[in-house]
């Protein structure tokens, strides 16, 4: 991360662009889909990458929020639940009312979007650390998530949603709509995060909160925004998960997804201790993470060696990032 | 717990709003204060006949099997966050899946005898978490990153190691009597039976961990380095050791939770400490409700067994007040309104008080 100099010599006030962590993210993807592609013919056609990034869609899409949280200093455990409860209750109602794909993607995303608000008001006007707050909602939300589901899972789900599946009619042009629609609204962010007073507002809190308030910036709005932009990402996501599975969504939809949204971010290069992160990284991380799980599983290995990568490639990506930390407060 | 009511409190005397102020102030207090009402409701609710099998103290004391793996996992995190710089343990559940796996195989299939596969099962959790305090302490990492990566890591080598299959061979079913009832000697036929495993696991444990917090150097280290880190450092002490050990003593508790736990199953399960919802989020829960404070430097382990004990009583409780599984559904819900109820209660106190919790 150079910082370079403008026109007048003055220093630029915007971080670079595309980070150093992104150059070297995409190169690991590029390697390891060659190392794939050698090893399994089978790995570089399309009816193998497609379902990949039609994979990758929701835990991205979710990362893009968390990722905006994590850079307000804050953290959101609570999503898992979160998905759980906007998948059931977007499920159910496609069967029971047969709503049609706009409602159905409304519902979703005004339900996550209300679970976002609970985060966001408990964490900005509870003052409570972040994690302890989004764990206790992350029980609440389970519990809500397990009553709507009643006992058992919801059968016969139509396929409404077939438009952000793995299907022929999730694609355009070969490009399934949920990776679209993801990178789409990963670039918004990038903009919103960069280039508007707003989207640095979050850095500035994330960077130091008390510097921030007396600069201007309405910590507690921003935080709670922060949050409900995660919620509503969420609700998107359910859609991508309810339309990627079969007729039958069962009661363990969403769990540990908490966890593979963080690691995505954090691979992506976003410092967990607030103030510095950006999507494009989160996006490809989450697109790395899901690489090696499909890897694995065209391999032929067990499919659960994937999470001793993902484990690996935490502390790698973090570990380098600590590295270059040092080696600037030692320049 | 509003300000309003804080005022009334304030203005009917002085000996109301001291009550008010010990029990916001001294978690203990609290805790012991909703343990009572917890049984008590429950009392009455089995008295009115409305539980489906009697809620009285034998079905208490033999609840307590639950309490052995909580409240151990709750002192592991008491060490972590106590340590300070976001100390925080994700990997402890996948540690109980992955030591109770070489436990499985010491005793269950290489024919060690108890003792030296217990402790070998410990030494290897206490492998495990120096992995964590080697990142955390000596590099750098923050908790919350290397526990989450370990966690995976151990997580994929628990159920890789023996094929995704369960060890559950003949040593291994016999050892479930660690948790069944035992009647106290002298005057055992007086009080419930009681859990072996308390004795044997839980009560050493507690006590273990008392001594090195409250009687030994490295405890008042310990608590220096959580609540200043740059201070400790100035004063000489030795900052990345104290901090590295806690998450070794963390990796020892969650190894010799494993052995309880295979022998609560009689049968050493590749996903033990991950399946559902994972035993590290309870154990979290259950530190910071015992009024372990997450910034470090405070927390005492009477706070964490009786938040154990709270936890454990609501949750027997509630299972008895709804038919089928509706009652585990709803231990969710009790445990994140207390959690929620906790931390907004910690929150409250600081700012009336001044910080101590």
């Amino acid at each position: 991360m150079s910082v370079g100099t403008g026109a007048l010599g003055r220093r630029r006030v915007l971080p670079a662009p595309v980070t150093g962590q992104e150059f070297v993210l995409v190169g690991v993807i590029a390697l390891l889909w060659v190392a794939l592609a050698v090893s399994t013919p089978a790995f570089l056609t399309a009816g193998s990458i497609q379902p990949l990034l039609v994979a990758t869609a929701p835990v991205a899409l979710v990362g893009v929020g968390m990722t905006i949280v994590i850079v307000t200093g804050g953290i959101d455990v609570s999503v898992g639940g979160a998905i759980m409860v906007c998948s059931v209750l977007t499920a159910k109602a496609l069967v029971e009312a047969e709503v049609n794909l706009g409602v159905a993607v409304l519902l979703s995303v005004a339900v996550g979007g209300v679970l976002g608000l609970v985060n966001g008001v408990l964490i900005a006007y509870g003052r409570v650390h972040a994690i302890i707050i989004t764990f206790g909602t992350a029980n609440l939300f389970m519990f809500l998530g397990l009553r709507i589901f009643g006992s058992g899972t919801v059968n016969g789900i139509p396929g409404t949603l077939a438009f952000f599946g793995r299907g022929p009619d999730g694609r355009t042009l070969g490009v399934p709509h949920a990776f679209g629609i993801t990178v789409l609204i990963t670039a918004a962010a990038w903009w919103y995060l960069r280039h508007t007073a707003g989207g640095r507002h979050f850095f500035a809190i994330g960077g130091d909160a008390q510097a921030a308030r007396l600069a201007g910036v309405r910590v507690q709005r921003r935080v709670l925004l922060a949050y409900l932009i995660t919620g509503l990402l969420v609700g998107l996501a359910s859609c991508f998960v309810i339309a990627q599975g079969t007729s039958t969504l069962d009661q363990s939809v969403g769990s540990g997804k908490e966890l593979a949204v963080i690691a995505a971010v954090v691979i992506g290069g976003t410092s967990i201790m607030g103030g510095r992160g950006s999507v494009l990284g989160t996006l490809l991380g989450a697109l790395l993470v899901q690489s090696v799980a499909s890897g694995v599983t065209q391999l032929g290995w067990r499919s659960q060696l994937s999470d001793l990568f993902v484990g690996l490639f935490i502390i790698v990506a973090v570990g380098a990032d600590l590295l270059r930390a040092r080696a600037r407060r030692n320049r | 717990m509003t300000t309003a009511t804080a005022v009334t409190a304030a203005s009917t005397g002085n000996a109301g709003a001291r009550v008010l102020r010990v029990l916001l102030t001294q978690r203990i207090a609290l805790l012991a204060v909703l343990i009572v009402a917890v049984v008590i409701t429950f009392f009455v609710q089995d008295a009115g006949g409305y539980l489906t099998a009697p809620y009285d103290f034998d079905y208490m004391s033999a609840s307590l099997i639950n309490a052995v793996p909580l409240a151990m996992l709750g002192l592991a995190e008491l060490l972590v966050i106590l340590s300070g710089r976001g100390g925080i343990d994700l990997s402890v559940g996948a540690i109980v899946s992955l030591a109770g796996m070489i436990f499985g195989f010491a005793y269950g299939e290489w024919g060690w005898p108890l003792w030296a596969a217990i402790v070998l099962t410990a030494l290897f959790g206490a492998l495990l978490g120096a992995v964590n305090g080697f990142l955390v302490s000596y590099i750098g990492f923050p908790a919350l990153i290397a526990t989450l990566a370990t966690y995976y890591a151990y997580k994929s080598l628990a159920i890789v190691i023996n094929n995704q299959e369960p060890i559950s061979t003949p040593p291994i079913q016999k050892l479930f009597s660690i948790s069944e009832s035992v009647e106290l000697p002298l005057f055992g036929q007086y009080v419930p039976d009681v859990p072996l495993g308390i004795f044997t696991f839980l009560l050493p444990t507690v006590v273990a961990v008392w001594l090195l917090l409250a009687r030994t150097t490295y405890g008042r280290r310990l608590y220096a380095i959580g609540t200043n880190d740059v201070a400790a450092r100035w004063s000489g002490l030795p900052v990345r050791d104290t901090r590295f050990k806690a998450y070794v003593y963390a990796g020892v508790l969650s190894g010799l939770v494993a052995v309880v736990t295979v022998g609560q199953f009689a049968s050493a399960r590749p996903d033990a400490g991950v399946s559902g919802n994972g035993m590290a989020l309870p154990a979290i829960t259950i530190a910071v409700l015992g009024g372990v404070a997450i910034t470090g430097g405070i927390g005492r382990v009477s706070g964490v067994v009786l938040a154990t004990l709270l936890i454990v009583w609501l949750n027997a409780g509630i299972l008895l007040a709804f038919v089928g599984n509706e009652g585990s559904q709803y231990q969710l819900l009790a445990l994140g309104a207390v959690l929620v109820f906790a931390a907004l209660l910690n929150g409250l106190t600081n700012r009336r008080y001044g910080g101590t919790a």
